[in-house]
Parts: C-alpha cells; structure tokens; sequence
C-alpha cells in the first residue's frame, strides 16, 4: 500500500472525482467511537462510496415512483423494502398522516390484537391535524 | 470534543448537486427527499466507519486502512460498490504518487547534470 502521507488534511486538496467535503466526513467518521486517525486513504474511500450510496440510492427511489419526481415517499419504501437498508429504517420511517394512523388504529383495535405486528413503520408526524375527530 | 450538529450533517447543496446529475434533467426532487438523502449519507459514513473498526480491531490493528474499508463494504452487504470503488481508488492513488513524486521533486537536492 502506498505510504500515507500524514500531513494537514486541510491542506490537501480534495481529490477532483469527489463531490462530498472530505473534511466533513472525517468529522463524521471521527464522531465514532474507537476511531483514532483517519488517513486519506480511508477518507477517500469513506467519502466515494457514500457518494455511490447516495447516487445508488437515490436512483432506485426514483425509478420506484411514476411521476418525474423524487420524492421522501419513495426513498422510505426502498429502505423498508430491502434488508440491506436496515441501518436507515429508524431515520427514514415511512409517512401517514395522522388521520391515516387513527384509522389503522381503529382497523386494529376492531379486528383485536394481532401480536406479530410490531407496527415500526408508522409515524403521525407528517401533518398537523387540530382535533381528534376525522369525519 | 464536541461538534456541532450540523458538523454531522453533509451539505444539502452537494447532495441535491450530485443528486441532479445522475436524474434525468427536470426532475424535481422535493426538499424532504433531499433531506432525507443528505441524513441517509452521514447515517452510512458512520455504518461503513463501524463496520470498518470492526475489521480493524478483529485484525488486533489500531489503524484504518482502505483495505478496511473494502472489507467493511463487503461486510456490509454493499458488494456492488467494491469494483468501481477500487478502479477509483487504484486512480487516486496514482495520481498521489505522482502528486508526492511533483512535490518531492523540488525538494531533492539539485541532481549533478553530466
């Protein structure tokens, strides 16, 4: 492996194929636990394959969808559908509003409790809704 | 040391930018996607950085190497990154020796021209 060199990384320039800033995903990757150093040569590969992630991901999400956007909605239904993805499934929850959510409730409450749901998927926080009562 | 929090947040800008350029043109990415992916991005530096110290310490090491990384990414089920990442990787690391080798050129002691 070439030597690494251990000079300021704020003065190396950032390598021309990346977009993200080096110095931010040192900070990141920093913040964890157990990391000591991070030379340059794990930073540049830390930083281009989150860049790839990010592409990858953003991509399939938009492939996922039927109009010409990209929206948070498709980006939530890749990540809860792929396994690989599971590290994002708390950060990215699918969406309801809350009247959605009142009448999944109610639909569960109705056909009594069903113990293999662990129900993580929803969330009422997309929409502000003043009262209890939907129709 | 303690960071701020948008320390940990990667640039909005440079995710929509390098978003943008993969899509095709006019489609509208709406702010919450673009959140989102900027969230998914620092979220995964740290994945791959665990899955990374991981390797590292089960090596009894203490530093980080690429090869750590390319093990992590495959540790982590992201296979498919590994070929491309390494081509660009095998490129940034020629073009620092020759960066190093431009810079250790001025420093050499003038070379005794026959």
């Amino acid at each position: 492996m070439a030597a690494q060199n251990p000079r300021h990384d704020h003065h190396t320039t950032k390598p021309k194929d990346l977009h993200l800033p080096i110095s931010r995903v040192k900070t990141i990757m920093k913040s964890s636990p157990d990391v000591d150093a991070v030379g340059p040569e794990p930073l540049y590969l830390v930083t281009k394959v989150t860049e790839m992630f990010v592409i990858d991901l953003a991509k399939r999400a938009f492939n996922s969808g039927k109009n010409n956007t990209l929206e948070y909605k498709h980006i939530a239904d890749v990540v809860q559908e792929d396994d690989t993805l599971d590290f994002l499934r708390e950060i990215m929850p699918r969406k309801i509003t809350v009247r959605q959510f009142k009448e999944l409730m109610a639909k569960k409450a109705a056909k009594g409790n069903k113990s293999d749901d662990d129900s993580s998927d929803q969330s009422s926080d997309s929409e502000n809704e003043s009262s209890g009562s939907s129709e | 040391m303690a960071e701020k929090l948008e320390d940990l947040n990667l640039p909005l800008t440079v995710v929509t930018r390098i978003v943008k350029e993969v899509l095709p043109d006019g489609v509208a990415i709406s702010k919450e996607a673009r959140t989102g992916l900027a969230k998914a991005a620092s979220v995964f530096v740290l994945y791959v950085t665990s899955a990374a110290t991981n390797i590292v310490k089960s090596n009894k090491k203490k530093t980080m190497t690429g090869q750590d990384v390319l093990e992590a990414i495959k540790d982590i089920e992201f296979d498919r990154f590994v070929e491309p990442l390494s081509e660009a990787f095998e490129q940034y690391k020629a073009h620092m020796i020759a960066k190093k080798s431009l810079a250790g050129k001025r420093k050499k002691k003038p070379m005794k021209l026959k």
